[in-house]
């Protein structure tokens, strides 16, 4: 009966009310939400990992053009990010999960994408991956062993994670190449994360210091007629 | 009726620049979607051809794959524990 009565007005007004008010209900329920800066950070580590999926990227002659174009236009839209907030023509209060250390210096992100766009456009996939893979899980595991076992003993499971990343990575090198590599690039890496530099970020560091390392190493024997790297990782589709 | 547009908007607004909340699906999802990537195109190259040439394919996806669920995993659980806060 009620049915019969209602206009197909009332019916649309009625629908829209409870649209609105799902809405309105909906709306608080995410604004509700608070994510842990923390835990967001960790993550944001963890997720550019998946930027190895370059090195699955076709061997074609217009996409290995976009893979040289493409990082660097990424790279320079942080960069102009980055300006525009410590000049302050950017809210500070958007960029979520910031140290207090990095409002009037460039943030840990640049630096960490600086680190990347240069372990791909300048060195093999043999050196670029586990030094990536480093600055993805090593940092954050340190982070977290840290605060729960003290700096001595963090930075020793970092070694072996790091160690770890090493030795899967250059499984099929010879066996003086991977034990050396794999204590060389730990050290590297446990360095670059240990040292504090005022205006470099250790994201930067725990990417590059094992990088120039294992480059420095590769080059040295390659002078002297010895062919460390092993064959690459991971094969264009 | 003003005021309830005005809250909707507000709280729109709100949610806008919460930046956090729209990037939380996509750090979660894009490494897993990567690192399935990663073991299917082993499977499809490697595994299903005989060739041991991918396994590189097998051993980053799984290292994607664990690395990044150990830590979405706290992640999520840190969501949570500040919602019923």
């Amino acid at each position: 009966m009620f049915f019969s009565e209602m206009t197909t007005r009332d019916a649309f007004k009625l629908t829209k009310k409870k649209m609105t008010e799902y809405q309105t209900e909906f709306l608080e329920r995410m604004n509700a939400i608070e994510v842990d800066a923390h835990w967001f950070r960790r993550v944001f580590h963890t997720f550019a990992a998946s930027f190895l999926f370059y090195y699955l990227l076709p061997d074609e002659e217009w996409i290995n053009s976009v893979k040289i174009v493409l990082p660097v236009i990424i790279v320079l839209c942080m960069v102009v990010v980055e300006y525009r907030r410590i000049r302050g023509d950017l809210d500070h209060q958007r960029f979520f999960g910031l140290r207090n250390y990095e409002k009037k210096r460039p943030a840990s992100y640049l630096y960490f994408g600086v680190g990347v766009l240069i372990l791909f456009l300048l060195f093999p996939q043999q050196i670029a991956i586990p030094c990536i893979l480093c600055a993805s899980f090593t940092d954050p595991i340190i982070g977290e062993s840290r605060y729960y076992l003290g700096k001595k003993r963090a930075y020793a499971i970092g070694f072996v994670i790091s160690a770890f990343f090493f030795l899967v990575t250059w499984y099929r090198a010879d066996g003086w190449a991977l034990i050396l590599v794999s204590l060389l690039g730990a050290t590297g890496a446990v360095i670059g994360e240990a040292r504090k530099l005022k205006f470099v970020d250790d994201d930067f560091m725990i990417q590059m210091a094992p990088a120039i390392l294992l480059l420095l190493m590769w080059q040295g024997l390659l002078a002297m007629g010895i062919n460390m790297l092993p064959p690459p990782l991971l094969h264009p589709l | 009726m003003e005021n309830k547009n005005d809250t909707r908007k507000e709280n729109i607004q709100k949610l806008l620049l919460r930046l956090e909340l729209w990037f939380a699906p996509v750090l979660i999802i894009v490494p897993i979607g990567a690192s399935l990537f990663f073991l299917w195109d082993w499977y499809v190259r490697g595994f299903s051809t005989g060739s041991s040439l991918y396994d590189g394919e097998l051993l980053i996806g799984l290292l994607l794959l664990i690395g990044n669920l150990m830590f979405d995993i706290f992640f999520l659980r840190s969501l949570r524990i500040l919602k019923k806060k």
